[in-house]
C-alpha cells in the first residue's frame, strides 16, 4: 500500500492525540524514558512509512499494542527487568505539585509490571478492560483483578508516603 | 491527606497528565520534502522541454515561411522586372542577392525601360539631366 498525505496527516494526528499516554505506557514497560521514546517513535515512523492504518478498527488499542510489542522487542536486546528510571518526570504536575508527581511515579514504579501496565492503560490510556484484555492477551477478569490490586497498592503507597512526609 | 474512594482517587490520578513525547524525527518530513522536490524538478524539466520544443518548431516554421515568401517575391521580381522599384522589391532583391554590392549594382544598372504612367516623370531621369556645379 502506498503512503499518502492523508494517511500521514491522520498518523500525525494520532501521535498528538495519544502520544503522551503511549509514551507513559512505554515507560511503564521499559522503565526508561529514552527507550520508551524510541519505541513510540519506531511505531509511528513505521506507520508513516507504510501508511497502513486504514484497515484497523480500533486504532487506539492497536497503537498501544504496537508500542508494547516495540518496547518488548527492544527490551529483549537488553535487560527486561531494568529498574525504572527514578529521575525523569513522567507527568506534568497539576498546580505545580512536583512532590505529588514524584510520589505517583515512585508508587507506580513499585507496582508489579503487569499491574502497572493495566493501571496506565486504563487510567491514562483510557482503554476499557475489554480492550486491555485483548491487548495483553489475558481475560477481562484478570485485567479487572490486576487493576483493583494496582489501585489499592497505589493509593496505599501514595498516602503512606504523604503521611510519612507530613509526620516528618 | 484523607483516604479517597476509588472514583475520586482515579479522578485525582487523572489530574496528572502524561508528558508529551518528543516530536517525531524529521525523517518522514524530509523524505516527503525530497519527494516533492524531485517531482517539482521533473515537472519543471518537462515544462522546459515542451517550451523549448514549441519555440524551436515556431522558429523553424517562421523561417520556412520567410524563405518561401522571399522565394515567391524573387520569382515575382523576375516575372515583373519592368515594374518600378519599391521598398518591397528592394528588400526582395537584397534577400536573394549574393552580396550587398551586387544588390546595389543590380538596382543601379537595371534597364530603364520601365513605362511610367502618363504625366509622371522619373526623378532619377530629371536629376540625371540637371547640371550641378560643385
Amino acid at each position: 500500500m502506498h503512503r499518502t498525505d492523508g494517511n500521514t496527516a491522520e498518523i500525525e494526528f494520532l501521535y498528538r492525540q495519544h502520544g503522551p499516554a503511549l509514551l507513559l505506557f512505554a515507560q511503564a514497560v521499559t522503565g526508561e524514558r529514552c527507550r520508551a521514546q524510541d519505541a513510540v517513535h519506531q511505531v509511528f515512523l513505521k506507520l508513516i512509512e507504510k501508511g497502513s492504518l486504514n484497515r484497523v478498527v480500533d486504532k487506539k488499542a492497536y497503537l498501544f499494542a504496537c508500542v508494547r510489542n516495540a518496547a518488548l522487542n527492544e527490551g529483549k536486546l537488553r535487560d527486561r527487568n531494568a529498574p525504572l528510571d527514578p529521575d525523569s518526570a513522567w507527568f506534568s504536575a497539576p498546580d505545580r505539585d512536583y512532590a505529588g508527581e514524584q510520589n505517583l511515579r515512585r508508587a507506580l514504579g513499585a507496582l508489579p509490571n503487569d499491574q502497572r501496565q493495566v493501571m496506565v492503560l486504563h487510567i491514562w490510556g483510557e482503554l476499557t478492560f475489554s480492550q486491555i484484555s485483548d491487548l495483553l492477551d489475558v481475560s477481562s477478569n484478570t485485567v479487572a483483578s490486576r487493576y483493583r490490586y494496582a489501585l489499592a497498592k497505589l493509593r496505599d503507597s501514595m498516602f503512606a508516603k504523604e503521611n510519612s512526609c507530613a509526620n516528618s | 491527606m484523607p483516604t479517597l474512594d476509588d472514583e475520586r482517587f482515579e479522578a485525582y490520578l487523572k489530574q496528572f497528565r502524561p508528558l508529551a513525547p518528543e516530536p517525531l524525527p524529521t525523517v518522514g518530513t524530509s523524505h516527503r520534502a525530497w519527494r516533492t522536490f524531485v517531482l517539482g524538478a521533473w515537472a519543471t524539466a518537462a515544462v522546459a522541454i515542451l517550451v523549448i520544443g514549441a519555440l524551436t518548431l515556431h522558429i523553424r516554421t517562421n523561417r520556412a515561411r520567410v524563405t518561401e515568401t522571399i522565394g515567391n517575391v524573387g520569382n515575382l521580381e523576375h516575372l515583373k522586372d519592368d515594374q518600378p522599384l519599391t521598398i518591397r522589391r528592394a528588400n526582395a532583391l537584397m534577400a536573394r542577392a549574393p552580396s550587398f554590392k551586387a544588390m546595389v549594382d543590380e538596382m543601379a544598372f537595371r534597364s530603364q525601360n520601365i513605362p511610367l504612367p502618363k504625366g509622371k516623370r522619373s526623378a532619377v531621369a530629371v536629376l540625371g539631366k540637371e547640371k550641378i556645379k560643385l
